[in-house]
């Protein structure tokens, strides 16, 4: 499904990806782990063409992505649900909600049934079928962050980009994303996962890649990395 | 890099200096001449749009009452040169402030519309007054004399230049004070800066009145360059071409201004004579042609990218061969080339120059060496003044939004020196409990002591300088600016200089700078970001920008610090790391107010732990019984939770 090969990106001057190769198969979830710094995020937006690589090559059902702009990827059914609650502040849930599917609404991507995925995002995420008619911006952090997920989904991607879906919830709320996230599986839906609680994100994964500095370290099926020693030791901790 | 942009400046100066030696022609002076006035103003105008990022359409009636200023007090009074050019500062930047204090309490388009009704309202008062102005008649005035000695064209000429001089001097120190970095602060997050102790709307009004003050001076010259004003010169369409300057020589870059200024004096006489315009269009293509395929080698953008501006260049050029008289196109042709810049040069063209050279190059390693040790106590002890063991009290706490009681009479005592947990679910009320304690929001009922002193009803930047200082939900650190720029705006407080030791740099001055650079570079040590203390802040990852948050956040040299959700992002091992700070931030005395959904970290370090829900407290007390209360078992750690 996604394609990564020598993959090379930055910031300005400052290089954080340096050549790294990586593959997402259709219908699997496959989770990046690293320290802070290591450029899982960098990774995801290079995917999603919100900063352009310097190098290497992105392809989405082996088509060639890099160099796209980020709304015709999102055409093309790549969905990304960014790190720190980007969603619209000044329009309501559903609104929000609606525009995840607007590609869908302009003839760019199968139109199918919008209202009904509207309301089987509204059951996944409870919480917002509550507060739909509030505007995004009064919403607490962790109700945001669900709308950016539910929001992401709502393209009927091909696959989705998960930076961080537990960032900044409350400890019963990181079981039920996780939850979620186990449910859009069994639907088949592929995704690319980055999680600060990583052993939770192997659980739940096929397959991870360890990034370590812009590189990739070790990879391997979940299972496999999750029984690592130095995995463990470096990215597992404790808690959680 | 410092010391050659110095000497390409003294060389730069030097040339300027000696032009009037080579070229008699006063057509080449005069045009020289109003160039640099230009420049004066737009250094000012830099500062309000380039820093602050206030757009003035303002700023040709500023120009306007710096003439007239010079102009009346010379038909008038006759008063000397030496006295009339501050008056004309002093007049202006008096202005400024008039239209300053009512017109930045709004922003954006808003702001816009303002300052351009001001300067419409100026140019029409010069218009009417003509008891003070002489009107529409205008008024005539001689090259000044100084000290006896009557100015000629050349005299004038190297009184603009240096007076040129002093000004970039001025505004590159002022920019590169703890004023300049306020500016850039309150632009890159205005909510930060109110919390930093830095006033938004104060400072923005600072801006304002030091840009009026240089576009009083570059009005008062010009009064005595051109040798008569009329009301007619400061129209709208000045203040436009002011803007078009600030923004196609380069924005934040004072070489930006002086290119920008050239450009709206030569570009229109250009395009006066067809020769002239022949070769321009010739040189401009060739440019872009080499540019392009300079740019397309190096793989920083696709041949496709290029062929547009490239292939519209060379077409230029060809039109100008074909053209037979320019008159009736010079108006559409200078329309034309301005948008172009705008559109394909949108950093200016210094912006541009500058991404061209420096992209791509190694990451700048200047290594911050400093011996291990000599800053122990970059971290002040907290303060014990003010309350008893009670740093903070709330009380009966009401925040109401509408029909939405996010914070539903609750009640929170911190005691000093210690680590209060704040948990609960989303949407419980935590972070609007911050906004109320940091004067964000003011609550709708209820009383909020703090240190013995109720912060309700005082404003962000007062509660700050008092001693309270926060971190954010997401992030919110000053981006443009580098990680040691954005700890120095917290140490604003520290800083007792004003205008006159900056301009001067007087010891006061740079006794403070050092002293905030190296207090900064030790907060940045503390939060072990040492060797990122000079990226630019949006450049470091999210973790990482967590930490700068602290670091900015103790700068200010709190009693109580708030932290909201400092580990989400974290990974398990730099959780530990966060977890070792809290406890040193602690035995300095400070008293710490965390919001966390981490239970590991809040179990660990937390003295006291209320849980809010639905914006009521539910559970309160030490961190274990508080994680065996069923309550919050049910509505927020969930089965299997830590």
């Amino acid at each position: 499904m996604l394609q990564i090969k020598n993959l090379e990106a930055g910031y300005g001057k400052v290089q954080v990806l340096h050549g790294i190769s990586m593959e997402v198969p259709k219908g699997k979830v496959v989770t990046l782990i690293g320290s802070n710094g290591a450029g899982k995020t960098t990774t995801m937006r290079a995917v999603s063409g919100m900063i352009k690589a310097s190098a290497g090559e992105i392809s989405l059902s082996g088509k060639r992505i890099d160099g796209l702009e980020s709304f015709t990827i999102a055409k093309l059914g790549l969905a990304h649900s960014p790190e720190g609650r980007r969603v619209f502040a000044t329009m309501t849930v559903t609104d929000n909600l609606i525009l995840g599917a607007f590609p869908r609404l302009t003839g760019s991507r199968p139109k199918g049934d919008v209202a009904s995925d509207l309301e089987r995002a509204m059951e996944l995420f409870p919480r917002l079928k509550e507060r739909r008619d509030q505007l995004a911006g009064t919403l607490s952090g962790g109700e945001q962050q669900m709308l950016a997920m539910a929001r992401a989904v709502m393209l009927n991607p091909e696959i989705v980009l998960l930076d961080e879906p537990s960032m900044g919830l409350a400890p019963i709320l990181v079981e039920e994303v996780f939850r979620i996230i186990e449910d859009l599986k069994a639907r088949g839906v592929t995704m690319l996962l980055v999680e600060q609680f990583a052993a939770a994100a192997l659980k739940v994964a096929d397959y991870g890649y360890v990034l370590e500095n812009g590189r990739i370290s070790v990879h391997g099926p979940a299972a496999q990395l999750r029984d690592d020693p130095a995995v463990k030791a470096a990215y597992l901790g404790g808690g959680h | 890099m410092k010391r050659n942009s110095l000497i390409a400046g003294v060389i730069g100066i030097a040339i300027l200096a000696a032009v009037p030696l080579f070229t008699g022609n006063p057509y080449y002076i005069h045009m020289i001449g109003t160039i640099m006035i230009y420049a004066i103003l737009l250094f000012g105008l830099d500062i309000v749009v380039g820093y602050t990022g206030q757009v003035s359409l303002g700023h040709s009636g500023l120009f306007g009452v710096g003439s007239y200023t010079a102009g009346v007090l010379f038909l008038k009074m006759g008063l000397p040169l030496w006295a009339i050019i501050p008056a004309s500062i002093f007049v202006t930047a008096g202005f400024g402030a008039l239209l300053a204090l009512p017109a930045l309490r709004v922003t954006g388009p808003y702001l816009a519309m303002v300052t351009l009704a001001f300067g419409t309202i100026l140019q029409i008062l010069i218009n009417e007054m003509d008891f003070l102005t002489e009107g529409p008649l205008g008024i005539k005035i001689p090259k000044p004399s100084l000290a006896g000695v009557q100015f000629d064209e050349h005299g004038f000429y190297w009184l603009v230049l240096s007076l040129m001089v002093l000004s970039l001097v001025v505004v590159d120190r002022v920019l590169k004070s703890q004023l300049g970095r306020a500016f850039e602060a309150l632009r890159g997050s205005p909510v930060a800066s109110d919390c930093m102790g830095v006033s938004v709307y104060r400072y923005k009004v600072y801006a304002f009145v030091i840009s009026a003050g240089f576009a009083g001076l570059a009005g008062c010259l010009y009064a005595y360059s051109e040798q008569y004003i009329s009301p007619n010169t400061y129209n709208f369409e000045l203040t436009v071409l002011f803007l078009l300057a600030v923004i196609m020589g380069g924005r934040k870059s004072r070489v930006g201004s002086l290119l920008g200024a050239a450009i709206i004096v030569i570009l229109p006489k250009l395009l006066d004579d067809l020769e002239m315009f022949r070769v321009v269009a010739s040189v401009l293509a060739v440019l872009m042609v080499v540019g392009g395929a300079i740019a397309v080698s190096r793989k920083m953008t696709t041949p496709r990218a290029m062929a547009l501006p490239v292939v519209g260049t060379i077409a230029l050029a060809g039109f100008s061969f074909w053209l037979q008289s320019i008159t009736d196109w010079r108006l559409s042709i200078f329309g034309l080339m301005i948008l172009f810049v705008v559109y394909y040069l949108q950093d200016g063209i210094v912006g541009f120059v500058r991404n061209l050279f420096v992209r791509k190059g190694s990451r700048s390693t200047r290594a911050v060496v400093r011996a291990a040790g000599e800053h122990a106590d970059a971290i002040m002890n907290a303060s014990r003044t003010g309350g008893g063991d009670d740093l903070l009290a709330a009380q009966g706490v009401l925040m109401q939004f509408g029909g939405l009681k996010a914070i539903n009479n609750v009640d929170i005592t911190v005691k000093r020196g210690t680590i209060h947990g704040l948990i609960g679910p989303n949407g419980s009320g935590k972070s609007t409990m911050m906004n109320v304690l940091t004067g964000i929001y003011v609550p709708t009922a209820g009383n909020i002591v703090f240190a013995g002193r109720s912060v309700v009803g005082r404003t962000s930047s007062d509660i700050a300088l008092s001693g309270i200082a926060r971190t954010f939900q997401n992030v919110q650190l000053f981006g443009e600016m580098t990680a040691l720029q954005n700890v120095q705006v917290g140490l604003h407080h520290t800083f007792k200089s004003n205008f006159v030791d900056i301009a001067l740099h007087s010891p006061r001055y740079n006794r403070e700078e050092s002293a905030s650079v190296e207090r900064g570079l030790g907060l940045i040590e503390f939060v072990g970001l040492a060797d990122l203390a000079n990226e630019e802040a949006r450049n470091l990852p999210y973790g990482k920008q967590r930490l700068l948050e602290i670091a900015r956040a103790l700068a200010l040299d709190p009693q109580l610090l708030l932290l909201d959700e400092p580990a989400a992002g974290l990974t398990a091992p730099d959780i530990k790391e966060l977890i070792t700070i809290i406890r040193k931030i602690r035995d300095h005395g400070i008293t710490v107010i965390l919001i966390e959904h981490h239970m590991d970290v809040v179990m660990g370090v937390c003295d006291n732990v209320s849980v809010l829900d639905f914006g009521q407290k539910i559970a309160e007390g030490k961190p274990a019984e508080v994680q065996a209360n069923e309550k919050v078992i049910e509505a927020y750690l969930g089965g299997t939770a830590a």
